[in-house]
């Protein structure tokens, strides 16, 4: 599948993952040890009242859906895009609401437009707003991924 | 560190050098098998025939790492209230195994909190330094975010 092969305006499940407390401090004590993300204690006398994960953590669980995804539309058989995603970089990272241990995300992500990328003529760039929600619909997360999708070639 | 850092000591230009983490193949891996599990990013072999040349960190986890050198090196336990977002992102560079990583901030704008006396908001700039053993130094990462601050005597 190529660039040219991705339908704009398409949202697409990605899958879903549930923090709990001990994945919230596992991450926490490795990249970001604020006592509202690592002490359940501690985190009672925050000004979130109770312990949250790292947003950098509800980012890195949005890769893992999506490679999770990915790999199992190869497995199903489906075309995908070339192996590996690179990316220039993220916009408009949100952090909307507190993720608190229990509470399980829902990642989305639809393409709203493409764009040429002078320097890599091969590749172009696939802009998709991506968006983490609970159960009820509550919008916790959202950002703008932008990614280098292979052009069809000739 | 000494004092905490607070609101007040956030002025507008002040820049701030710190961190200091040489990177492993080991911890790459490690984290891209759970969240970003990209040949790239997981298979020395593999990536070696890939557009990047051979390993490369995952680019959210080096957000990640950022965040944790910010914290070892800037934040004191006090200090942030958490962030509502990130403007934007950039993944310049590749970062590659045993390349040393060091930081920079600098305050882009801070003003008061409206709805919360105990805090301002400070804008920064976060870069991310990569220098590889022929001991070039090359941005890796930078990005822009608003974060939460307590202001003094709290």
């Amino acid at each position: 599948m190529w660039l040219e092969d991705i339908p704009l305006g398409r949202m697409t499940i990605l899958g879903s993952y549930t923090f709990t407390e001990e994945n919230i401090i596992k991450f926490a004590r490795e990249f970001d040890p604020q006592p509202f993300h690592i002490d359940a204690e501690a985190a009672k006398q925050s000004p979130y009242g109770g312990l949250i994960a790292s947003g950098w953590h509800t980012a890195a669980v949005w890769m893992k859906v999506m490679v999770a995804h990915r790999t199992a539309q190869i497995a199903s058989g489906m075309e995908a895009t070339q192996e590996n995603y690179l990316s220039p970089g993220v916009r408009e990272m949100k952090w909307l609401r507190p993720v608190r241990p229990g509470t399980t995300l829902t990642y989305t992500t639809e393409p709203f437009n493409k764009k040429d990328w002078p320097t890599r003529p091969a590749l172009g760039l696939l802009l998709s707003l991506n968006e983490a929600r609970d159960g009820d619909g509550v919008l916790y997360y959202s950002f703008i991924s932008q990614v280098f999708i292979a052009r069809k070639p000739g | 560190m000494s004092e905490p850092l607070c609101f007040e000591d956030f002025v507008v230009g002040r820049k701030f050098s710190f961190g200091d983490h040489v990177i492993s193949e080991k911890e790459i891996i490690e984290f891209a098998k759970e969240y970003d599990p990209q040949p790239m990013h997981i298979d020395p072999v593999a990536a070696k025939n890939d557009l990047m040349g051979g390993l490369i960190a995952s680019g959210w986890h080096l957000c990640a790492l950022a965040m944790r050198l910010i914290k070892d090196g800037l934040f004191h336990d006090t200090t942030s209230l958490g962030s509502p977002g990130v403007d934007k992102v950039q993944w310049r560079r590749p970062v590659r195994p045993n390349d040393h990583l060091t930081m920079e901030a600098e305050v882009l704008e801070a003003r008061y909190s409206k709805s919360k006396p105990d805090r301002g908001i400070v804008r920064f700039r976060f870069d991310l330094f990569r220098i590889d053993a022929s001991g070039t130094r090359q941005l890796a990462i930078t990005y822009t975010s608003p974060v939460m601050i307590r202001k003094k005597n709290v």
